[in-house]
């Protein structure tokens, strides 16, 4: 089983350097729903040999992060009428590049800490991994324009933490596990408003030219 | 069962207001609310009534948590009757470009009420964190009542920039649970606080986690250099919600760095404290930059509240956890009755511009009075509480320190009073505006409460 897992962990790499190059939102909502299905399943990889598995809480994660997240932002993206990502602020093979790196530098970073007592077998390579994922999206925030973008970067983002989440440490307790999806999914529907609000009003969703408010400007 | 209700009744209140969808019965609701809401907070006792949502997950109010609480109801039940004549009024001006209907907007503004009551009982950081995460989702909305880019912007930044920051103390949340070699059983609190206490952790992972939880709350807090989205959703919100923001929201991240100051060990202490010092008087003179050269009334109470938070956190940092407490209660007070007081200007001249804002004492006399006694006590003039605070905090800052605090602080009382002066002086040209002058009463309660509560803290030094 922990070939398995690390299989599902090199996945996840490869699905942030995926999501640096791929400029149709469409290619990237995929991506993001990939994640989503790894994590609802990894819980219970991991499980196999340890004994209990929380089924309740996979079918959870995997129909909501799988399955709803994605048709949430696929509506948003009819509805505010965007296909792709037109001019990034930093270009595709640059972002690629620096993805490389951040996921060299998390291998790095990862390298000088001691893992603590107690964590499974697989965290010696799901820190770095996670650290990894967390940064990437982090990155896609910065280095897309359109609002639809960044909320995709915040769910990878997400993703990583909850990957630190199932594979290093043992679970939250069960409502606060709960308590964060829900969370995560009013998060994303909101969000989804705002963007189809945002088109309306500006006839665009680039969010860098959301600049209106600033202290020069009055 | 009184916990229970405390976060039930505001919810129960959203469901009756969403499904009237009526603007009269949303109003009454929201008193009727905010008055049981006031009276269970007055009633309930600090320890003993504990809610068990699992054997290892409670519920309670203890005494940091019951503080920022009482803030909550003591500003709830003021912004609701202010809502409630203010919402009719508001319609007639703004009825033609609003997001949401009034009755959706005193629902969400009731399920943010119990969002932040959820963050004060919360007794574990997975908890604190999920009813933090909440606030935000539940206050995004309704900045973009009033509907414009600019709002909309707004609401943009601040879903965008918090739900980042908040993220990144979930982050931290499990470095930190990392870090204690996953030994306890349950996250709360008080067993954290005894493992660290007893040097079961591993000092890596625990400031890691530790650094990204403070960046994540200070974010979320409007800790300069991370408050760049609260003067605009600050301002752009309405007023009731303004109040609410900046009196009640910031305090309950402003909670969820006292639980993380509270389990740092005594030998990383200096480390924690650091911190809070370091990003308070950052705040302080990033506030005192922006504030005098502020154009918007508004967004000089923005800047004011990243000013008090700076303050705040540079309490904690120098130990005087009482005076803290003390602070985060007479700032609310006298934030909230400046935010409704700015309602009243905002309804009468329809402009935040404080260039086009002339004549005050003329137009809105009580308005007036009490917006130039606010502004003074917010800028620490005594009997306001905040006096007191702000001179124990110098003395505990020692020479230096102290006299670069007192330097900030002149700095933005020039600043605002200035700005306050220019709006109050005196205009042959502006008639009075008595319909608009009748909503002053609320927030002048609330202004002689705060000097009230200064005179016992100045009785209580002396004696």
């Amino acid at each position: 089983m922990n070939q398995m897992n690390e299989l599902f962990l090199g996945i996840f790499l490869c699905s942030c350097l995926m999501l640096a190059v791929s400029s149709r939102l469409l290619h990237c909502i995929r991506i993001v729903a990939l994640q989503g299905v790894l994590l609802g399943i990894m819980p219970v990889t991991l499980a196999i040999g340890h004994g209990d598995i929380h089924w309740s809480v996979m079918i959870i994660n995997l129909s909501l992060k799988g399955i709803i997240l994605p048709c949430l932002l696929y509506r948003t993206m009819l509805k505010a009428g965007v296909k792709r990502e037109l001019e990034p602020v930093i270009g595709y093979s640059l972002s690629a590049g620096v993805v490389l790196a951040l996921i060299l530098f998390s291998f790095f970073i990862s390298g000088r800490l001691s893992l603590p007592a107690g964590a499974s077998d697989l965290a010696g390579l799901a820190v770095p991994c996670s650290f990894a994922v967390v940064m990437t999206g982090l990155f896609t925030v910065i280095a897309r324009k359109k609002a639809l973008t960044q909320v995709i970067g915040f769910l990878v983002f997400e993703n990583g933490i909850t990957l630190f989440g199932a594979a290093v440490m043992r679970e939250h307790p069960l409502i606060v596990e709960l308590g964060i999806l829900l969370d995560v999914l009013v998060l994303v529907f909101i969000m989804g408003i705002s963007v189809f609000q945002i088109s309306r009003e500006f006839s665009h969703i680039d969010a860098d030219r959301l600049n209106s408010l600033k202290e020069e400007a009055r | 069962m009184l916990t229970l209700s405390l976060l039930l009744l505001p919810v129960c209140g959203a469901l009756i207001s969403f499904f009237s969808e009526k603007p009269a019965v949303a109003r009454w609701v929201l008193m009727i609310t905010a008055t049981g809401y006031t009276a269970i907070c007055a009633v309930l006792p600090i320890h003993p009534d504990q809610l068990h949502l699992t054997e290892t997950l409670t519920l309670a109010a203890d005494p940091a948590g019951f503080v920022v609480l009482a803030a909550t109801a003591i500003l709830f039940l003021p912004v609701s009757v202010y809502n409630f004549f203010w919402m009719p009024r508001d319609l007639e001006k703004n009825a033609a470009h609003l997001g949401m209907k009034p009755s959706t907007f005193a629902a969400i503004l009731m399920i943010f009420v119990s969002t932040m009551t959820l963050t004060t009982l919360a007794q574990d950081f997975g908890m604190l964190w999920v009813a933090v995460e909440a606030t935000t989702l539940a206050s995004a909305p309704l900045i973009n009542y009033h509907r414009s880019k600019g709002s909309l912007e707004a609401m943009w930044k601040y879903l965008l920039i918090c739900s980042i920051g908040i993220g990144l103390a979930l982050f931290g949340t499990m470095l930190l649970s990392a870090s204690l070699n996953f030994a306890s059983a349950s996250f709360g609190f008080a067993a954290v606080k005894r493992l660290t206490a007893h040097g079961f952790f591993n000092p890596a992972w625990f400031k890691a986690g530790f650094v990204l939880c403070f960046a994540g709350y200070a974010l979320k807090m409007g800790l300069a250099p991370f408050h760049t989205w609260l003067p605009d959703a600050h301002s752009e919100a309405p007023v009731p919600v303004s109040a609410m923001l900046s009196g009640s929201l910031l305090n309950c991240a402003l909670l969820a760095l006292l639980r993380l100051n509270d389990i740092v060990p005594s030998d990383l202490e200096g480390f924690a404290a650091g911190y809070f010092k370091f990003f308070g008087f950052f705040s302080l003179a990033v506030a005192a930059f922006f504030i005098i050269r502020q154009k918007d009334y508004k967004r000089m109470l923005a800047y004011s509240s990243v000013e008090h938070m700076g303050l705040i956190a540079l309490l904690i940092g120098f130990a005087a956890m009482d005076y803290a407490m003390l602070h985060i209660i007479s700032h609310s007070l006298i934030k909230m009755s400046l935010f409704l007081l700015a309602g009243n200007i905002l309804l009468s001249y329809g402009t935040r511009e404080t260039a086009l804002v002339k004549g005050l004492s003329g137009r809105l006399p009580g308005t007036a009075a009490f917006w130039l006694t606010g502004i003074l006590f917010i800028c620490g003039t005594p009997p306001s509480p905040l006096f007191f605070t702000e001179l124990v905090l110098v003395k505990e800052a020692g020479i230096a320190a102290g006299s670069a605090i007192l330097a900030l602080l002149l700095v933005i009382f020039c600043g605002m009073s200035q700005i306050a002066l220019k709006m109050y002086a005196p205009d042959k040209n502006i008639g009075a505006d008595p319909a608009g002058d009748k909503l002053c009463r609320i927030p002048a309660i609330a202004l002689a409460a705060v000097s009230a509560l200064g005179i016992a803290v100045a009785w209580n030094m002396i004696g």
